[in-house]
């Protein structure tokens, strides 16, 4: 008993001991955790304080006194930072000691208590029913390991083996397309790209009952470009013919978004510093990388801050603003503006007009129409586009038609809309993902086709009804660039996944794609002939349009951001510092000039009777011989 | 009260993590402007041949005397205090790394990568310790190896989880060593060491992630005895394979067992076998229809674990860093405000053609494939052993370790009565 004695006390005080170190490392350990958010959630390098300071010294570079200032709060706010953290550090270092003194109390314990324990009373345990439950809960997991496993498989399936077997496929070419590879991913990826094209996918919703124009369209012989535009421009529609498109800059890229423009000796030299062959130069209030759009002697573009967003109309002549209107105020626009990537901005989407009204959009989703005096004519906003860079689709009219491609992350679609009042005529939904390209429009022939592009692929609808007429998936990833169209060869191209051509028939195929130079930016650029591929590190390559045969490559020493422009046999290519690129649509590399801006730009300049707008950072430029 | 105690215990681990994460640089470099020339970045010289052989020395001086104190001397303290050495020096000071556990991939890349040549230090910690557990049992486990002596350390109030958990937790280590072994053949990762719980303890550094699942761990094994061990280890898989074939393996009494029930309970890791002496209700002849039913099912568990395998193949595949990049390519799914990954820029930034990416990925998804259908049929085939050889009974009057779970810890000696040598008892 005696013996017994000494060691319960010493069981009471380690077990104490460990009671109090507990209670210690608890305390610490709470004022370390709040210590850590606090300092987590502090960015020291970002204050609001030190933002202040930092925007103050960019307007004004030279204030030394500020410079200074900005250096001491720096200091301090990293002397704060490595204070906290040497706190937290040397109470961990506290905490480590309290739980070694709770381990070795525990294990003292342990040690001093007496060892061994009666034998435990007989418990009545079946051996052999043990054994059976064992094996029943062996038999049990595998059945969840299998079943756990499908639905894993299932929940985290992402195609990525069906892709790049497609992709493999596709590299074999067109000929033989047959899958060869024994990859036995099923037999649903067996599938060739002829397979892959499949022609009238998703109707489209007729929100009003839409005239016959696609029969009209699809019938008869093949009439030219105008002769489809024209046939059902009746006299109670007034839009503009055929010759008017081609004369005026209406939309992003030229008369039918593609990139050629008509017409002949635009300047091919000019300085935007010295003002050679700049007719006129006109700041612009707020920024936008939307392109300007020219209709007889009118100019019309976009701007948008954060809390504003304007539609501009300067004088093609004078570059004088003829009137500016603010439509931020339109029904439905959400209170603050869309967390927009800074190279995408709030005013990425090219405006169009039918000749009566402009027609723009915005990375709110505010669509609008306003009359040539700049007075709204309606404006609806189409939702928040579920867009991480921001929206920047342009618009096309068809004939009365405003079409919005409205690409988006959940519930994308293609829209159509009356110009005169804004209703929305068709809605054809799109199982695709988010994209940032623009439609073309094509005349094949014999109709006229809306084309789109977005991961997963190339689709064509009828503009008159938005019924999809046919598709070939071959596009992937974050699809920017948009189309080319020449010669009956539609062009798609984006960075990581391919550019391919693919020839217009029944039904459509690839005829030769390419995966050397791809671009995630500029749109390319097709002759009947020649393909312009440009790259936004600044790679320019030109292919055979019908082949893919690479002609030549040529590095510019910028990256480029804007489309090139095909007009009179010539390229325009503008890269981000502002020179313009004027090369030969031609076999061989060939300069014409090189003519500089003066300030940056990212915009594709617009052609329209002789002379060339260009949208810099700040500035509109005019240039004219 | 010792329920408050254990409650610290967790909140520490969880402050602990996070002194060390915090350690993480949260400032970009600076851009100078008066001409500092940045230094370059060294990287850490390799670990000097003499110290090598010192830690190869080590090993096996460990392994032979814990050996000894296990089978010759029968003594649970010396066995406690080599594993306090063991832990010291191989889990604290050599930071957890060599380690036995980890070098199963070494071997296994050497095995599948004709390019990598395995230092024979980890050759050594590889094969040494199975060497010993193929003549004295596991007890590389008892004293030798950092993590279970940490977990060994921390078993506070050990309780038992009965056949249910132990049938389903067991699975856990085969399907552990199948996943190392196919993710080190692809070249992938050395996902035993990436995910490896104690080795972020021994360094103070490890991710969140990583310090939360050491805290659930160490938190678990004060109430449930190396949980590391019994249900994760894959080396354990392949040591309790080896022990089984143990010539002098431990056991409990030095002579002959008296029946006494002492040692009952004295194991934490539930590996003591009892006396087997009821005779199986069902006849002998219906026990071998059901073993040669289990026998001939095999191969279908194999062929369904080998099906099931090749359809999570992708998912399995999306651990590699180029799959993963492939598809983020090729599916982007960011979203607002998060910009790519850096393993995203530099790619971009290499000029490497995406198409040389696609047929890399390409090769490593069909090696997954077949991967897939191996790693299923292995799981399979475990399930078909383990529900056969419950079915092979060897009838036993005394108590016994288990020689394939047993742990070679010789805590059950020190509750045996009878006495060395004589086979005298002393109570
Ligand atoms: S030595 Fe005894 S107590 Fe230790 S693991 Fe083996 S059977 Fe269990």
């Amino acid at each position: 008993m005696n013996r017994m004695k000494p060691s319960k006390q010493t069981i009471q005080l380690l077990n104490r001991i460990a009671l109090i170190s507990g209670i210690v490392a608890f305390i610490l350990c709470i004022l370390i955790i709040a210590n850590y958010i606090q300092v987590k959630r502090i960015d020291p390098l970002n204050t609001p304080a030190m933002t202040v300071l930092l925007d103050r010294l960019k307007s004004n570079p030279g204030d030394d006194a500020l410079r200074t200032e900005i250096r001491e709060l720096d200091l301090l706010s990293r002397k704060a930072f490595f204070t906290s953290w040497w706190q937290i550090r040397t109470g961990g270092y506290i905490l480590l000691a309290c739980v070694l003194v709770i381990v070795i109390c525990l294990k003292w314990i342990e040690l001093i208590r007496p060892k061994i324990p009666p034998p435990p009373e007989p418990v009545k345990e079946d051996f052999w029913d043990q054994r059976k439950t064992r094996q029943r809960w062996i038999i049990y997991t595998g059945i969840f390991l299998v079943a756990g496993s499908l639905i894993l498989a299932w929940l985290t399936y992402t195609e990525i083996g069906k892709t790049l077997y497609r992709q493999e496929i596709a590299r074999q070419g067109t000929d033989s397309r047959q899958a060869t590879d024994s990859l036995e991913r099923g037999p649903d990826i067996e599938l060739t790209i002829n397979q892959l094209q499949r022609t009238g996918g998703q109707d489209s919703t007729p929100v009003t009952g839409t005239d016959s124009e696609s029969d009209a369209t699809q019938s008869g012989t093949t009439p030219g470009n105008a002769d489809l535009e024209e046939q059902s421009n009746g006299p109670q529609q007034a839009f503009p013919s055929r010759e008017e498109i081609l004369s005026n800059a209406m939309t992003f890229r030229g008369p039918d978004a593609n990139g050629v423009v008509n017409g002949k000796n635009f300047p091919v030299s000019w300085n935007g510093t010295t003002g050679t062959n700049v007719r006129w130069k006109t700041a612009i209030p707020l920024s936008g990388n939307n392109s300007p759009i020219v209709w007889k002697n009118r100019v019309f573009l976009t701007g948008a801050s954060t809390t504003k967003r304007e539609v501009y109309c300067i004088d093609a002549g004078t570059g004088k603003i003829l009137w500016q209107t603010d439509v931020s105020a339109i029904p439905g626009t959400p209170s603050t503006a869309p967390k927009v990537d800074r190279e995408t901005g709030l005013a990425a989407p090219t405006m169009t007009t039918d000749g009566q009204r402009t027609y723009a959009i915005f990375a709110t989703g505010d669509l609008v129409a306003l009359d040539m005096e700049g007075k709204l004519a309606w404006g609806k906003n189409l939702g928040l586009p579920k867009n991480h860079y921001g929206y920047s689709s342009s618009l096309i009219m068809y004939r009365n038609l405003l079409i919005v491609q409205w690409d988006q992350a959940e519930g994308a679609s293609v829209k159509a809309f009356d110009g005169t009042t804004g209703k929305l005529i068709w809605n054809t939904p799109r199982d695709v993902k988010l994209s940032w390209a623009s439609p073309i429009l094509v005349n094949t022939g014999n109709r006229m086709e809306l084309i789109l592009s977005a991961d997963p692929c190339v689709v064509s609808y009828d503009p008159a009804s938005g019924k999809e007429l046919w598709r070939v998936d071959c596009i992937y990833g974050e699809v920017g660039p948009s189309l080319a169209y020449a010669g009956g060869y539609v062009f798609v191209t984006n960075e990581y996944a391919r550019l391919a051509a693919i020839k217009l028939g029944n039904p459509p195929q690839i005829a030769w794609e390419s995966t050397d130079y791809l671009s995630d930016i500029p749109s390319p650029v097709a002759s009947d002939d020649y393909l312009f591929l440009v790259t936004s590190y600044g790679v320019v390559v030109c292919h055979n349009a019908k082949t893919g045969e690479e002609y030549w490559v040529k590095e510019l020493d910028n990256s480029v951001y804007s489309s090139p422009v095909l007009v009179d046999g010539l390229v325009y290519l503008l890269d981000k510092t502002g020179i313009m690129h004027i090369f030969k649509a031609g076999k061989v590399y060939q300069p014409v000039g090189e003519a500089t801006l003066g300030e940056g730009s990212v915009c594709t300049p617009a052609f329209a009777g002789g002379r060339i707008f260009i949208r810099g950072e700040k500035n509109l430029y005019c240039i004219g011989n | 009260m010792k329920k408050g105690i254990a409650l610290t215990i967790l909140a520490l681990l969880f402050a602990w993590q996070m002194i060390s994460t915090f350690a993480i640089q949260r400032f970009p470099k600076p851009e100078f402007e008066s001409g500092y020339i940045t230094p370059e970045t060294l990287l850490p010289s390799p670990r000097a041949e003499i110290l090598e052989v010192l830690d190869v020395a080590v090993l096996l001086l460990a392994l032979s005397v814990v050996t000894w104190a296990v089978l010759k001397r029968r003594s649970r303290n010396l066995v406690f205090w080599i594993s306090v050495f063991s832990l010291a020096y191989f889990g604290f000071y050599r930071e957890g790394c060599v380690c036995s556990i980890g070098a199963i991939q070494n071997v296994t890349m050497a095995l599948f990568n004709g390019s990598y040549i395995i230092p024979w230090t980890v050759l050594v910690f590889f094969m040494a310790p199975l060497l010993f557990t193929l003549i004295f049992g596991r007890t590389f486990c008892a004293g030798v190896c950092p993590f279970g002596a940490l977990q060994d350390l921390i078993s506070w109030q050990p309780r038992t989880i009965g056949p249910r958990l132990n049938a389903v937790l067991g699975i856990i280590p085969y399907i552990y060593l199948g996943l190392a072994v196919l993710y080190a053949a692809t070249g992938t990762d050395f996902i035993i060491c990436r995910y490896d719980p104690f080795v972020g303890i021994f360094r103070l550094n490890a991710t969140f992630g990583m310090f939360l699942f050491a805290g659930v761990l160490l938190l678990s094994g004060l109430f449930l005895a190396r949980p590391y061990c019994r249900f994760l280890c894959p080396y354990g898989v392949l040591l309790n394979w080896v022990s089984r074939f143990s010539k002098y393996h431990l056991t409990i009494t030095p002579s002959v067992c008296i029946q006494c029930r002492l040692c009952e309970d004295s194991c934490p890791y539930e590996a003591i076998e009892k006396p087997v002496t009821v005779k199986n209700p069902d006849s002998r002849k219906r026990m071998v229809r059901k073993f040669m039913l289990i026998v001939l099912l095999s191969p279908f568990f194999m062929l369904l674990g080998g099906w099931t395998g090749s359809h999570i193949h992708e998912s399995l595949a999306r651990v590699n860093g180029k799959v993963r990049m492939a598809e983020e390519i090729l599916h982007p799914k960011r979203i607002a405000g998060q910009s790519e990954t850096i393993e995203m820029t530099a790619f971009k930034a290499s000029g490497k053609p995406a198409k040389e990416l696609y047929a890399e990925v390409t090769g490593i998804l069909r090696e997954f494939y077949i991967g897939g259908w191996i790693l299923g049929g292995f799981v399979g085939l475990t399930i078909g052993g383990l529900l056969a050889g419950r079915l092979i009974t060897r009838y036993r009057t005394d108590f016994e370790p288990n020689r394939g779970t047993c742990f070679s810890c010789a805590r059950c000696v020190d509750y045996c009565p009878v006495k060395t040598g004589t086979g005298s008892i002393e109570l």
